[in-house]
């Protein structure tokens, strides 16, 4: 079929390639983004919750009377009376890995979490919802306290779902080979008992969601600053027992979600439950204490893990255990099964490792849930395995980059079926590494290193390289066991007749500039200038069917379904414009805004007039075709497609304050082929950003008694601009060959790579000391501990 | 997030502020940048009756130099602090302590009055009121007292102001011309409060050391002035062992508590640090 831009001396530039400014940062630059708090229907309430200052308790009673008697409240909404509106959440799985438990909108029985939400209020202004709120009383039965994964394991324990009848809600194994006599005969043993902390999102945008039912049709709208607006649709449908098609969920523009807002929470199903009840718009905008509290948080593992090499270096094998923290409650859709069985999946990282035994747990405590965030399982991961490896070469005397070299997962091993069962189409293992090391002038960096140390600085140089599995098809779903449709996004591509396009997606973009992107597909493939493409998204009355934006997919999948729809767009103006001209549609080219017969610029029609001809004039089109010019088509890419990267970061940590200075920051990403080489960028330079926040500043810290002490963003230290490093990053372009498009997935790529790289960093820092860096946040105070305990 | 309903006034003078004060026994707060109280507000910690504002009153921002000291007023923004020709010539310390307070929007709205008055002892201006050896009026029903720094602070976030009492100003000795000094600071991120900090003055004569001044900020509940540490450098100079004993004796000084962020043990182990570097820099930097 004709290339719709690359051909004749008009021909439109292509876009797909260019650095296309961000078609959506005037909008949110001038203040004129749509958010949810932007919202204010007439006889709008505002909703506040009632939150469980005790971890694990059960309500003896609950009197909210002095509440509803304070002027200007409307209603209140306890866990026994939502319990009449709504279902339990229930975060099915089809494993028997992932043990079902209930998550209760608003708790029931007894609370399991600092956090939890106990009660609703609705109320003409927050400041009085908030006033009524502190008049409910409740009487809390204290029941024993279980904060500590692993003495959560222990047979003696209290329960946190006594319906599982254990804490341990995960257990899954993968293996392959004889992993122990492997080990056994290895001629280099390295293990470590690895800690990474508890972590969450930190969203620009907290959390929120505004409700409206239409009593007079009978359909509920619900506006959420969530990533995936079509899970939200259809799980509401089955726990509000409402028809799919009277449910409407709008996720317009989002304030950041990196993951925390991929999942169901239990404050959308409460304001759609008030909102329905009182047959008034019901809104809530979560604080930043309530998003510290009540917004999932992520990883949190505890990672004991073997690795043996021959002689020269190679692997052998890898034996793992992973213990996570999964708090009180399993998320929808994904369960508690995300975090632990990602991480134990990507252990091996892009390394060849002929015998594997990983097994993970996910343990049930009085804290809050444990769900996605940028990364999910492997940060972790990467951190665990490239910390093997640099404890390896250590021991070899290898450089890091060497043993590196030795074990990645060659060209001519591709596609290449992991330990786990994941199958890596294509990647740039070696030459992201090899690039990284010349665009770093590596010898020079390690003879400077030398220099340093010789005069007694502690310099350090680290390196991580790691692969992940993005634009995830329905072949591996994107959560084992989950019962929801992962693997397929759809595109509706609509010219009118004035031959302007609008693209509606499922996906909904917050932030990672989809209607640019997105756009940029499009008019490649239609034809027509990005100014006339307008995109659409995040909105489920208004998209074909889909489920939203998460785990790297939205440019793989939803770029795809906009490869289909085009085509199919771009074939039926062919036809049309054929016809017009009494021209084979073989024959015809592609000018600005027009088509043209080959070597007859004079006889050509515009877009314009092509889309007219689709919608108004039968006698202009081929006999027998349908009239309109749009096109719906769903992609699925069945498998889903490596990502890859190679960071290296040079630190020098201060002898005398332990503070961790990052001098260097380079990233060498393969996404294969980009769209668009800017966000591409911001993309790496956003997930640096927070992978160093997880590296050296951040950490969600409960005491014994489970309540948060990191509970204000001046406990839970997010790096600002002056701790973010200026960043060099180098694109390598592999194209995925079983993409449409080779587009790979990258959003979250910067903080997979970027724990290892400035952990291992500090390690190489303080190697002259003889010890080793196995716990994250790297913090000075934690510096300081290991540097004055010595090896 | 939202406070608790308190009623609130914008008197136009001290006076009036005084008499708000006065009717509510105790159970008014003084506003003046909010940087500190409006936070407290919103997690409804803190639930007065009734703000004071005192943004409204003129009279309470200056910048004055008379008689050997520089007198500002207790809502003098920070930022003018920053940008004060009056400040950097006669208060350096004052100056570079300013630039380690928050960022530009918080340093805009901040006053020193109201950080000396909240108490923070994490803050920078507690640290320099405590090293220069300055005062705080304080205005109240039955006239005005003077406060020495040593005298006001008492814990965390409390100070021997009486609820009825507004801190109207700040006093602070003009420094020697040609004394060193340095504000050294470490937090985990940029423009925080301090795990530790150190402000230090020295006076030099060649080698003697004429005046040391020493003071903290996150080393314990209060701002930890080092008197012993000092008399270590007026007793034995400037040199190098001096120093050494100078920062040793800093860390034996304080008693810090642990949080989150730092334990006991590195604050401790901080102190020293900062100590040296502040001194050494204070050193470098001063003539005589």
């Amino acid at each position: 079929m004709t290339d719709p831009r690359s051909v004749g001396p008009a021909a439109l530039p292509r876009l797909v390639g260019a650095r296309v400014a961000r078609r959506e940062d005037p909008r949110f630059l001038t203040g004129q983004g749509s958010y949810v708090d932007d919202h204010r229907p007439a006889r709008l309430l505002y909703a506040a919750f009632l939150r469980s200052p005790q971890a694990h308790a059960r309500i003896v009673a609950i009197d909210a009377s002095a509440a509803l008697a304070l002027p200007g409240v409307t209603a209140v909404l306890t866990g026994e009376e939502i319990a009449r509106a709504s279902k339990p959440v229930r975060a099915a799985s089809k494993t028997p890995a992932v043990k079902v438990t209930s998550f209760p909108p608003l708790a029931l029985g007894k609370v399991r979490h600092v956090g939890e939400a106990v009660a609703m209020i609705a109320a003409e202004n927050r400041y009085v919802a908030e006033d009524a709120v502190e008049r409910i009383v409740v009487e809390y039965e204290p029941l024993p306290l279980i904060t500590d994964m692993e003495r959560a394991l222990e047979a003696a324990s209290p329960l946190v779902h006594e319906e599982a009848g254990t804490n341990l809600l995960v257990a899954r194994e993968f293996a392959r080979g004889d992993v122990d006599a492997a080990l056994a005969s290895a001629a280099v043993v390295v293990r470590e008992r690895f800690r990474f902390h508890r972590h969450t999102a930190i969203c620009m945008e907290n959390r929120g969601c505004l409700a409206e039912y239409a009593t007079g049709s009978g359909t509920l709208t619900l506006r959420s600053s969530a990533q995936c607006p079509g899970i939200v649709r259809d799980v509401l449908t089955d726990l509000l027992d409402m028809p799919e098609h009277q449910i409407r969920v709008i996720a317009e523009d989002v304030g950041g979600g990196f993951g925390a807002k991929a999942s169901l929470y239990p404050e959308e199903i409460a304001t759609c439950v008030m909102a329905r009840r009182l047959g008034r718009p019901v809104k809530w905008i979560g604080d930043r204490r309530e998003d510290l509290l009540a917004t999932t948080h992520a990883w949190d593992e505890i990672i004991d893990a073997e690795l043996g090499l021959d002689r020269d270096g190679a692997i052998v094998g890898l034996r793992a255990q992973v213990t996570a923290d999964i708090g009180a409650y399993s998320i929808y859709p994904w369960t508690a099964a995300i975090e632990p069985v990602q991480t134990i999946s990507f252990l091996p990282g892009p390394y060849r490792v002929p015998t594997y035994r990983g097994r993970t747990r996910g343990v049930a405590t009085c804290k809050t849930p444990l769900g996605p965030y940028r990364g999910v399982g492997r940060p972790p991961a990467v951190f665990v395995i490239e910390g093997l490896m640099d404890r390896a070469a250590r021991r070899l005397g290898l450089d890091p980059t060497e043993i590196r070299l030795r074990n990645f997962i060659r060209d001519e091993d591709f596609p290449y079926k992991s330990p786990s069962g994941i199958v890596w189409d294509r990647a740039s293992f070696t030459a992201s590494l090899l690039r990284a090391r010349e665009a770093m002038d590596y010898d020079a960096v390690r003879a400077e290193q030398a220099r340093a140390r010789a005069a007694g600085r502690w310099l350090g140089i680290g390196v991580a390289s790691y692969v992940e599995l993005t634009g995830i098809g329905s072949a591996i779903p994107v959560a084992p066991g989950v019962p929801i449709a992962t693997g397929t996004e759809a595109a509706t591509i609509r010219v009118d007749p004035a031959g302007k396009v609008t693209a509606v997606f499922g996906v909904a973009s917050h932030g990672q500039g989809l209607e640019t992107t997105l756009a940029q597909i499009v008019a490649d493939e239609v034809g027509v200038p990005i100014e006339d493409v307008r995109v659409l998204h995040g909105d489920t009355a208004l998209s074909p069917y889909g489920t939203g934006t998460y785990a790297s997919r939205s440019l793989v999948l939803a770029g795809g379904a906009a490869i289909m729809a085009g085509r199919a767009v771009r074939e039926k103006m062919l036809t049309i414009a054929g016809h017009l001209l009494e021209a084979d549609p073989a024959d015809l080219v592609p000018a600005a805004g027009r088509l043209a017969v080959r070597g007859m610029p004079d006889r050509s029609v515009t877009v314009r007039e092509i889309a007219r001809a689709a919608y108004t004039g039968v006698k202009q089109l081929p006999k027998g075709l349908e009239p309109g010019l749009e096109a719906t088509r769903f992609y699925d890419p069945y498998y889903g497609t490596a990502s890859n990267a190679t960071h290296l970061a040079v630190v020098e940590v201060d002898r005398a304050t332990c503070h961790v200075s990052v001098l260097r920051y380079l990233v060498v990403e393969d996404c294969g082929r980009m769209v668009n080489p800017l966000i591409v960028d911001g993309q790496v330079h956003g997930g640096v950003a927070q992978g160093l926040g997880a590296a050296l500043l951040e950490e969600i810290v409960y005491d014994e008694h489970g309540q948060l002490l990191s509970g204000t963003l001046m406990d839970y230290v997010v790096p600002s601009a002056c701790e973010v490093p200026w960043m060099e990053v180098h694109h390598l372009e592999t194209p995925s060959p079983v993409t449409l498009g080779g587009f790979r997935g990258m959003g979250e790529g910067g903080t997979i790579g970027a724990p290892a790289a400035i952990a291992n960093a500090v390690a190489d820092a303080l190697a002259p000391l003889g010890v080793e860096v196995a716990e994250l946040p790297v913090t000075p105070e934690r510096i300081f501990r290991l540097v004055s305990r010595g090896p | 997030m939202k406070p608790p309903k308190f009623e609130y006034h914008a008197p136009r003078t001290v006076d009036e502020a005084l008499a708000l004060l006065g009717r509510y026994g105790g159970d008014a707060k003084v506003l003046a940048g909010g940087q500190s109280l409006m936070p407290l507000l919103n997690f409804r910690l803190a639930r007065p009756a009734a703000l004071v504002d005192l943004n409204r009153i003129p009279s309470l921002a200056f910048i004055e130099e008379s008689g050997g000291r520089v007198r500002l007023g207790a809502m003098t923004r920070q930022r003018t602090i920053e940008f004060s020709p009056v400040v950097a010539q006669r208060l350096p310390l004052l100056k570079e302590a300013t630039r380690w307070v928050g960022h530009l929007p918080i340093r805009t709205r901040g006053t020193i009055g109201g950080s000396i008055a909240h108490a923070d002892p994490s803050a920078e201006y507690p640290a320099v009121l405590t090293a220069l050896e300055g005062e705080v009026v304080a205005r109240g029903a039955k006239g005005e007292r003077v406060i020495k720094a040593a005298d006001l602070f008492q814990t965390y976030l409390t100070t021997t102001l009486t609820p009825d009492e507004i801190l109207t100003e700040v006093r602070l000795p003009a420094m020697a011309a040609g004394a060193g000094y340095a504000l050294e600071e470490f937090s985990r991120r940029h423009g925080d409060f301090a795990i530790i900090g150190i402000a230090a003055v020295v006076v030099r004569d060649g080698q003697r050391c004429k005046t040391a001044r020493l003071a903290t900020a996150g080393a314990g509940p209060v701002p930890v002035r080092l008197r012993a540490a000092e008399e270590i450098l007026e007793r034995d100079g400037l040199g190098e062992a001096a120093i050494e004993a100078a920062a040793r004796k800093a860390t034996e000084l304080v008693d810090p508590d642990s949080d989150i962020h730092a334990s006991a043990d590195y604050r401790r182990h901080l102190t020293g640090v900062l100590t040296k570097r502040a001194l050494v820099r204070a050193i470098g930097v001063a003539r005589g």
